[in-house]
């Protein structure tokens, strides 16, 4: 199961305006030995609400030396504290690194791949890029960044270095939406269309081994549906995604009511897939086999505390898990239980699969 | 670059989701459940199979055996660690049922799966001594293949990959099941064949079983199914008819 690591601060380094790099050493146990493109998940307490986030690293896997790239995003409570706290010597903590947005690599290949990278997503795309040039001497890439403007290009002046390091090997297309370019094509957004131009004379796509594609949402759709068009697999597209509905804002929760627990039974009102379905239940009864009994859908799977598929969320009233070997503190602190060894306590209880 | 679309919308737009840290609740279940009922039946599968080694009637026939075994376990270790990124206790899961379970072989077919996993339903019924494990191998396995080749296509990318990775393994033990039927039919076996034949089909054909239309709709808004289970039964049927046509048994 998911353990975390002291991860000590070794340096800060603002890449652009809201922007930090953060250099990270494991203070003293955990495998951090990462594969290029993979992430690090951070956990933090903010008055008493444990948050967690997920951020790439974007250091080259030869380089020696883990650093995770991270942007502030507005109203976001860990990237805006990051961005303007976090310093040299302060401790994190994360899980080893994981994700497979990642292909292997092969000293002797030669191959030719594509990058395409929205703002912070060039963060494991960088790491992809440094590693599979250093490992892959015969390989060439070809990198798509898009940005807003040229003030928010994360890695400018590293990626002009690489470039002259790795001369007829690596491409770096800028497309800035709002800055004017010299050639119009460069200018606006990266979606299909920009895509089936850039084709046309820009990258010979037919010669494209692996794409790499992390950014927004809309953008990977474009993207991937345009090389799709243009003959790549799906076994040939890597996706990475870090929503903007990434969970990173602090919500307080609804308080359970303290109802006092007297009868055998219990209202218990059950919401799946938008609705809420009200029944009366036994308190000596899982609130998983209950909503089953109601002809609800729940889902479960091991229905012995070790999976999480039935996780649901009490909003009212209060049950008891008898057994738990999946949810971590935090979730149960956010009022998250297992629903196959929840039964009730309170003589009304309301959960919520949808949340 | 930051324009905001929802994750629903994403996904029915053929979008994939590539970690634990952004699907949404009810993705997240459905998409446990798809990976448990994989786990489970490949555990099952193999438990079950582990006890025919010894029926076989030759060293290479339990080579095989044991060689299905090993690499049925190995495919749900795949996607066991997948379910371990969701928070499952991997260690736990892995002993927390009786894999080695069955009904009593006269049980009827039905879809009825045990209280205590997820294995698919024919996964429920024992095997009979060695030509009946073989035909269930075939049967089973090209109903696998089907299976393993709509969940290649799952909005989940790493499980997508993990299914890529799975499904040549397992279409291989399909062929060492037609080799083992082929050498059983030049033994004059054909009788036993057909009766295990008249077991296991309809029992494994029980695992398409009707998913309810809204619930289809929903699970293929999200990318998690695309081709109805009337169809991959469909497929299920033709294969099943070429292999046997191929092998001289008559369906």
């Amino acid at each position: 199961m998911a353990r975390f690591h002291q991860l000590a601060v070794t340096d800060v380094r603002k890449t652009i305006r809201d922007a930090v790099v953060v250099s990270l050493k494991p203070v003293n146990d955990g495998d951090f030995d990462f594969t290029q493109g993979q992430y690090l998940t951070f956990r933090r307490d903010f008055d008493g609400t444990e948050l967690r986030r997920s951020y790439s690293i974007c250091a080259g896997k030869t380089e020696g030396i883990l650093q995770v790239g991270i942007k502030r995003v507005e109203g976001g409570a860990f990237s805006s504290w990051a961005n303007e706290t976090l310093k040299t010597g302060d401790t994190l903590e994360a899980m080893e690194p994981m994700g497979s947005f990642f292909t292997p690599l092969e000293a002797s290949a030669a191959r030719n791949y594509l990058g395409f990278a929205g703002g912070s997503g060039i963060t494991p795309v960088l790491s992809i890029l440094k590693t599979t040039l250093a490992a892959e001497p015969h390989s060439s890439f070809t990198l798509v960044y898009a940005n807003r403007g040229v003030n928010s290009i994360m890695f400018r002046e590293e990626l002009e270095d690489l470039k002259n390091l790795y001369m007829g090997r690596l491409t770096i297309i800028h497309v800035l939406e709002s800055d004017a370019q010299d050639i119009d094509l460069f200018t606006g957004r990266v979606d299909a269309a920009k895509c089936k131009a850039l084709f046309e004379h820009w990258i010979d796509i037919a010669s494209i081994d692996t794409a790499f594609i992390c950014g927004p949402e809309p953008m990977m759709l474009g993207i991937a549906a345009s090389l799709r068009e243009h003959g790549l697999d799906d076994t040939q597209i890597k996706f990475e995604l870090f929503a903007s509905a990434q969970p990173g804002r602090l919500k307080r929760r609804a308080r359970a009511g303290d109802d006092a627990a007297a009868a055998k039974t219990t209202e218990a009102s059950v919401t799946l897939d938008g609705t809420a379905r009200s029944f009366t239940m036994d308190k000596d009864q899982t609130v998983l086999d209950a909503a089953l009994e109601n002809a609800i859908d729940a889902p479960f799977a091991c229905k012995a505390g070790v999976c999480s598929t039935c996780r649901c969320k009490v909003l009212e009233g209060e049950v008891e898990m008898v057994a738990n070997h999946a949810l971590e503190d935090y979730e149960v602190q956010q009022g998250y239980v297992l629903s196959c060894q929840s039964f009730p306590v309170t003589d009304r209880v309301v959960v919520d699969y949808d949340q | 670059m930051t324009e905001d679309m929802s994750i629903e919308s994403y996904l029915s737009q053929g979008g994939k989701l590539t970690n634990p840290t952004n699907v949404p609740p009810r993705y997240r279940a459905e998409l446990m459940k798809m990976m448990a009922t994989f786990v489970d039946s490949e555990l099952a599968g193999a438990a079950g199979f582990a006890d025919v080694i010894n029926a076989g009637p030759g060293i290479k026939e339990r080579i095989a055996a044991a060689k299905i075994v090993l690499e049925k376990t190995d495919n749900a270790d795949r996607v066991l660690r997948l379910l371990g990124e969701f928070g499952a206790d991997t260690a736990r899961y892995a002993t927390s049922h009786p894999w080695t379970a069955r009904l009593p072989r006269d049980a009827g077919p039905g879809t009825h799966r045990s209280e205590h996993d997820m294995r698919l339903s024919v996964l429920n019924y024992p095997l009979s001594g060695w030509t009946d494990a073989v035909v269930m191998n075939l049967c089973m396995g090209l109903a696998v293949g089907a299976q393993l080749a709509e969940m290649q296509k799952v909005s989940y990318q790493p499980l997508a990959e993990a299914i890529r990775k799975v499904a040549p393994v397992e279409a291989r033990h399909v062929e060492l099941a037609e080799e083992g039927l082929a050498r059983l039919m030049e033994q004059g076996q054909s009788d036993a064949i057909a009766a295990a034949l008249a077991y296991w089909r309809p029992r494994v054909a029980a695992i398409f079983g009707d998913v309810a239309g809204h619930r289809f709709e929903q699970l293929s808004a999200w990318g998690l199914r695309h081709q109805n289970n009337a169809a991959l039964l469909q497929g299920w049927n033709d294969a099943l008819n070429a292999a046997l046509a191929r092998l001289g048994v008559a369906a």
